[in-house]
């Protein structure tokens, strides 16, 4: 029996494994979900302690640096107030003259804020884990913002923490207008970027799009993952190629040192 | 019995720090904590143990990394198991050197295996993805290679503490290395 011990686990271990590997999508979706919410404890646990760390290094400053950082905080806070005020009155503005044009008024997000629990540590995707899921109302293909920019779309979601696949993965497409031009194209990561290394192309746009650097890049809403007319970031370099226009983006969101997102869960309130 | 599931939680538990650790700059390295675990089960451990070991390190591996593209899994979730479960094979291989208290090539065989894991990983998707593309720069070189570098760098202190703590849980992993030479 001993000596027949090793066969049997090698059996064994090949009918486990075909089992596992003809799991149907919807049950690979369950482990995973599972999995996330067994780590996602664990995950919050590190990230609040290292949250605290950083808190504690950042708090020991002097009195002098506190006074001017309570200066430049209070200009800052008067200026977004300001600008708050006018973007206010621009879409009451905007929202009476598309009743008038008889536009549904237009909608604006729900969002969910949520906290970057993890980076991943996967070489080939640019992914991060945030604490939030499907009990605050989160399911997979959401987008994921900053004030800044598009983040990425929410991928698997368990009970109360989902990953999140940032802008510079290969695998999220994003549909795009550049900025005061008609190009329309698409925006990916390339293969082997990383949140340290982020890098974007812009791809399906003509050979005579002339992008400067400089041209921002906003969401255009097809596909109806992204909502229209979130920043993705800014043209750095365009090149022409044999078929078509080839343009690499700068993200407008810093992803390596991204803390705090939001995904929006509906675009109506 | 006992150090398998010492193993197993030692697993999770590297599984959910080297997530929380990321890849480190400037060559995107990335730490690979539970699979030197794993490769030290593959020597410690007798072959049935091995393969269950390399179950549960692939199936978690997989359940954390395997990503959805426009609503398909992008790599069938079970792929890691049969790749672990060729590299714990082979690790198990050189279980009787390991036994005769040898840990040197392991090391170094732990390290290759962990920038096999990585290249694997990335052959996965090369072929996955459309259009297929064979895109081989220093970066991606250096990714894969400076994660096996660090599992190398990594697995005598990994090696060294999990013998003390098989020791401690009453199985000695070496025992042909008190013998006296003939």
């Amino acid at each position: 029996m001993k000596t027949r011990l090793p066969a049997l686990a090698f059996i064994g271990f090949i009918a486990l494994v075909g089992v596992i590997l003809t799991l149907s999508p919807h049950n690979m979706r369950k482990v995973q979900g599972g999995f996330l919410g067994l780590i996602s404890p664990f995950l919050k646990t590190g990230s609040s302690m290292e949250k605290k760390y950083r808190d504690f290094r950042e708090g020991l400053k002097t009195l002098e640096q506190l006074e001017e950082e309570n200066k430049r905080l209070a200009i800052a806070n008067k200026d977004l107030s300001a600008t708050n005020q006018t973007l206010r009155g621009l879409e009451a503005e905007n929202n009476r003259l598309r009743n008038a044009l008889g536009y549904a008024e237009r909608s604006v997000f729900q969002l969910v804020p949520a906290r970057i629990t993890a980076r991943d540590a996967s070489t080939w995707y640019s992914s991060v884990t945030i604490d939030r899921g499907s009990a605050e109302g989160l399911k997979p293909d959401m987008p994921v913002l900053t004030e800044e920019g598009l983040v990425g779309k929410t991928s698997t979601v368990s009970a109360h923490a989902a990953t999140v696949i940032l802008i510079a993965d290969e695998t999220c497409k994003v549909a795009v207008n550049v900025e005061n031009s008609t190009e329309k194209g698409i925006a990916r990561g390339e293969r082997g970027s990383t949140n340290a290394i982020p890098q974007i192309a812009l791809t399906f746009i003509t050979k005579q799009a002339n992008l400067q650097p400089g041209q921002r890049v906003f969401t255009s809403g097809v596909g109806g993952v992204f909502p229209p007319g979130v920043p993705i970031g800014a043209v750095r370099e365009f090149k022409v190629r044999e078929l078509d226009g080839y343009a690499t983006i700068l993200p407008a969101v810093d992803l390596t040192t991204l803390e705090d997102v939001f995904v929006v869960i509906s675009n109506r309130k | 019995m006992i150090l398998f599931l010492i193993l197993l939680v030692a697993m999770f538990l590297a599984l959910v720090v080297q997530h929380f650790i990321g890849p480190l700059p400037p060559m995107g390295a990335r730490v690979l904590l539970m699979p030197i675990i794993m490769f030290y089960g593959a020597l410690a451990l007798p072959l049935p143990a091995m393969f269950a070991l390399t179950l549960a390190g692939g199936l978690m591996w997989d359940a954390l990394h395997v990503q959805m593209v426009e609503g398909n899994f992008e790599i069938a979730l079970g792929w890691s198991i049969v790749l672990y479960g060729v590299l714990g094979g082979l690790m198990s291989g050189f279980r009787p050197l390991f036994q005769r208290g040898r840990w040197e090539i392991h090391c170094l065989l732990s390290g290759v295996a962990c920038a096999v894991i990585v290249l694997a990983e990335y052959l996965m998707i090369t072929f996955r993805r459309e259009p297929v593309i064979f895109v081989f720069n220093a970066r991606i070189w250096w990714s894969i290679a400076a994660s096996g570098i660090v599992a190398t760098l990594l697995s005598p202190f990994f090696f060294f503490a999990l013998n003390y703590v098989a020791l401690a849980s009453g199985y000695d992993p070496q025992p042909l290395r008190r013998q006296p030479k003939r």
